[in-house]
């Protein structure tokens, strides 16, 4: 699911490269970063049969061409993925209701407004203002200031140090150490025969 | 020299014609979806637009129960029904502005284009995770066709989202 504002001109050449077997979708509009309540990517959330949520937005490295900047090894998680088609609900990394309703936050107000400036700039975007656009970038940057979405998107549509005084690797440098994305929280499987299943 | 003074006069006047024009008409971008309209002149800083214009742009007609889009209805407080319709002679006027504020709604506005960008309410976005139904979209492949999330019921799926940046 690309989240791309460029749509098909940006996204297209690397879905093309990867030739994916499953069904690749471009997001021109960000709709799937402001339905889940999304920050970065990549992102996954896991959905079962009958439409529900099982596991909400986490970090989604599937493999480690990464592992160097974020330092996050990917075979938990794909190996998490396996074992719940293998297992649905009975999969220890499905999550509980509890366990949901703990994790699943309402968004604020302020998320919802910098929803709105980033969709109006994306508007104005489209419609080949891009200078126009940009006010509505970042007002959308400032009211979410750890969407990481609305910074990358927006920095990638324009000169980032020229229209926005700062770029991707100046703001992970700001970070001083905290993790650019915050690592999942996958329970440990336990070795031998002595899972639920 | 007699040359550039009149190609100027015809700029100026293109340029004044060109505000006067952009300044009858506005975009309202309500569900995601851009209609021209033409609001009500000197409306001060609220968007007033016809009645005929609330039902093409946001699909919502004014019902004496309150504003209602097929199931839905927002009650019009009724001692500020004057904040949100206008009567001036054969046309009928609706805050659209006012009402987003009753309902809790996002507006954003760009006043160079003539943009009102009405947001998600905070019940909409927040109702369907909260019962932890996964959100529906509809998004096209590579090839423009459509695709909905609904499509994959009885399926698991793995949603996963990238960026070229």
């Amino acid at each position: 699911m690309a989240q791309d504002t460029g749509g098909a001109r940006d996204a297209g050449p690397w879905i093309t490269a990867a030739k994916p077997e499953f069904t690749a979708l471009i997001d021109d509009q960000q709709i799937v970063t402001q339905k889940y309540h999304m920050v970065n990517v990549p992102t996954g959330v896991w959905i079962d049969e009958r439409g529900r949520i099982v596991r909400p937005n986490e970090v989604a490295f599937i493999d480690d061409r990464f592992k160097s900047f974020t330092n996050m090894d990917s075979a938990p998680y794909v190996e998490a993925i396996r074992d719940w088609v293998a297992h649905g609900a009975k999969s220890i990394y499905a999550l509980s209701e509890d366990a949901l309703k703990a994790t699943i936050k309402p968004v604020n107000k302020d998320r919802l407004k910098a929803d709105a400036e980033f969709a109006l700039g994306t508007y104005l975007y489209k419609q080949g203002k891009g200078p126009d656009a940009i006010p509505h970038f970042k007002e959308a940057q400032r009211l979410d200031p750890d969407n990481w979405n609305y910074k990358r998107q927006a920095w990638a549509l324009s000169d980032a140090d020229r229209d926005y005084g700062t770029n991707f690797r100046k703001e992970v440098q700001k970070l001083n150490g905290k993790p650019y994305y915050e690592p999942h929280k996958l329970p440990e499987k336990k070795k031998g025969n002595d899972q639920p299943y | 020299m007699f040359r550039c003074l009149v190609f100027l006069a015809i700029t100026v006047a293109s340029v004044v014609a060109a505000i006067a024009a952009s300044q009858d008409k506005c975009i309202v971008i309500y569900d995601g979806i851009a209609t021209e309209i033409s609001p009500m002149p000197e409306s001060s800083s609220d968007l007033w637009i016809t009645t005929i214009d609330l039902t093409r742009a946001t699909r919502f007609v004014i019902k004496p129960q309150g504003v209602c889009r097929d199931e839905l209805c927002f009650p019009l407080p009724k001692n500020r029904k004057a904040e949100f319709v206008l009567k001036k002679g054969a046309t009928t006027w609706f805050n659209l502005s006012e009402f987003a504020k009753l309902i809790n709604q996002p507006v954003v506005t760009d006043q160079k284009n003539g943009v009102w960008y009405f947001g998600a309410r905070a019940a909409e976005q927040n109702g369907g995770l909260a019962s932890f139904a996964a959100p529906n979209f509809t998004l096209p492949d590579l090839n423009g066709k459509l695709h909905s999330l609904s499509d994959f019921r009885g399926k698991k799926v793995l949603l996963v989202t990238w960026a070229s940046w």
